[in-house]
């Protein structure tokens, strides 16, 4: 039962890639959601936030290695995400869907503004204005994705014994 | 544990932003091309439907303009090909002429004449003949300054007379007035019972009665047909021309001459065309050979 719900998360989290991949380019809009986010912060919660971390620098090396002019910020991003979310779900929320859809859109967020301090890309003006517009509303849109997904696929959002 | 492993993830990150930016290509290219491979052909993949699907509605407008401009170039083609044709017919004949155009008006509830843009101040008189490269179409029957209105050999009033090619046979041409398909034939009426016309005969005009100079192709025979009359023959006569298809007329203005030799026997340019063809064709083939034949022993 227990390889069965690991087997189970790894697909989700393959598939969830592929979606990023395919879907996300397919909408072509500036308000997003982010599939990589979501995929990571389920993963997340299941393990420690030391492999919460490596898993997070996995994800985030291969979104950078398309993205090669802020090569390390997605990495840098994805690790303080996945590590915070581990140690966050167990000691903060339960196994609510506002709960889930407010903990994946925060999880978004905070990637964001990682990301974009860390890449060091846009002026502080346009910053601004991503992390204050775009950011949120993509937050959302990701939120009430990953609780879709958690539905979809029964996943438990129990954290780790 | 999990403080070493965030560390360590934390710190390999920052070093991959600080690295310099050959560096940084050079590691993410080496990412690029092995496990990510898949991911970015999917993203491809995805990019290039969502830009079809944007470019639907430009593509399908660009299709629009290439069919209807293909449309209209096919008409300039045909038109092209009877300006042509009235050319040489116009260095043909031995009589004078006024070119026209030739402008239908079915709108106005009269499909049997057109409106000619040729008048009295050409010279065109009553019962001029009006022609196309390819035989008769009508008679001028009402003249004004600028215009003139033509009736073509489709109104039951027409009437030619009418002749085998060889002159040996004589007639009167009207319209075939059938229902269906027929409706756009031609009858060869009042052949004396003692002649007979064979399917493919060409009739043209005899030039008797003054009206239509003698030689202009009307049509060619299609079969015999049963009639009431039992003195005379009748003959399904397939026209030359359909009125339809013509815009460009010459009206011929009034003299007693003999057009036959201005049109040549039945499609005597097509064959002479397909002709010259066929000997450019074996012309090419012969040097082709010739060539291939050098090929093969220079060396």
């Amino acid at each position: 039962m227990r390889s069965f719900s690991l087997l189970k998360g790894i697909g989700v989290f393959l598939l969830l890639v592929v979606l990023h991949y395919t879907v996300r380019p397919l909408l072509g809009t500036r308000v997003s959601i982010d599939f990589l986010v979501i995929a990571l912060m389920l993963a997340a919660v299941h393990v420690r936030p030391g492999a919460a971390a490596l898993l997070g620098f996995v994800t985030g090396v291969i979104a950078d290695s398309l993205t090669p002019l802020s090569f390390g910020a997605g990495a840098l991003a994805m690790s303080a995400v996945a590590s915070a979310a581990s140690w966050l779900k167990s000691t903060v929320f339960g196994d609510n869907m506002l709960l889930q859809a407010i903990f994946i859109a925060a999880g978004k967020w905070a990637f964001d503004v990682v990301y974009l301090v860390a890449e060091r890309r846009l002026s502080f003006g346009d910053l601004l204005v991503h992390l204050v517009l775009w950011s949120p509303l993509s937050a959302i849109a990701t939120g009430l994705a990953g609780v879709l997904v958690v539905l979809v696929f029964r996943i438990s959002m129990e954290p780790r014994p | 544990m999990d403080k070493v492993a965030l560390t360590a993830c934390l710190v390999a990150s920052l070093f991959g932003l600080v690295l310099p930016d050959p560096t940084r290509q050079s590691v993410a290219g080496s990412i690029r091309e092995t496990f990510v491979g898949p991911v970015i052909a999917l993203q491809v993949q995805a990019e290039r439907a969502r830009g079809a699907f944007v470019s639907r509605d430009i593509s399908a407008a660009r299709l629009d303009s290439l069919v209807l401009r293909n449309a209209e170039l096919r008409d300039m083609e045909l038109e092209n090909e009877h300006l042509r044709g009235l050319l040489g017919l116009g260095a043909r004949l031995h009589t004078r002429f006024v070119p026209a155009q030739a402008l239908h008006r079915p709108e106005f509830g009269d499909p049997q004449t057109v409106l000619v843009t040729a008048g009295a101040r050409a010279g065109v008189v009553e019962r001029s003949a009006v022609v196309a490269p390819d035989g008769l179409i009508g008679t001028v029957v009402n003249v004004e300054q600028e215009t003139s209105t033509a009736l073509l050999w489709t109104h039951p009033d027409f009437r030619v007379s009418a002749m085998s090619a060889d002159g040996k046979v004589f007639g009167i041409v009207s319209p075939h007035l059938g229902t269906d398909v027929d409706g756009f034939m031609l009858e060869l009426r009042g052949v004396a019972f003692r002649d007979s016309l064979a399917p493919g005969t060409e009739i043209r005009s005899s030039g008797l009665g003054s009206v239509f100079p003698r030689g202009i192709p009307i049509g060619t025979v299609v079969e015999s047909i049963t009639t009431p009359s039992a003195y005379a023959r009748t003959y399904l006569v397939r026209p030359a021309v359909m009125p339809a298809d013509v815009t460009v007329v010459m009206v011929l203005l009034p003299a007693s001459v003999n057009l036959e030799s201005a049109w040549k026997s039945p499609a005597s340019d097509s064959l002479t065309r397909a002709i010259g063809a066929a000997a450019d064709s074996i012309a090419r083939a012969r040097r082709d050979t010739v060539r291939r034949d050098t090929t093969r022993r220079s060396p």
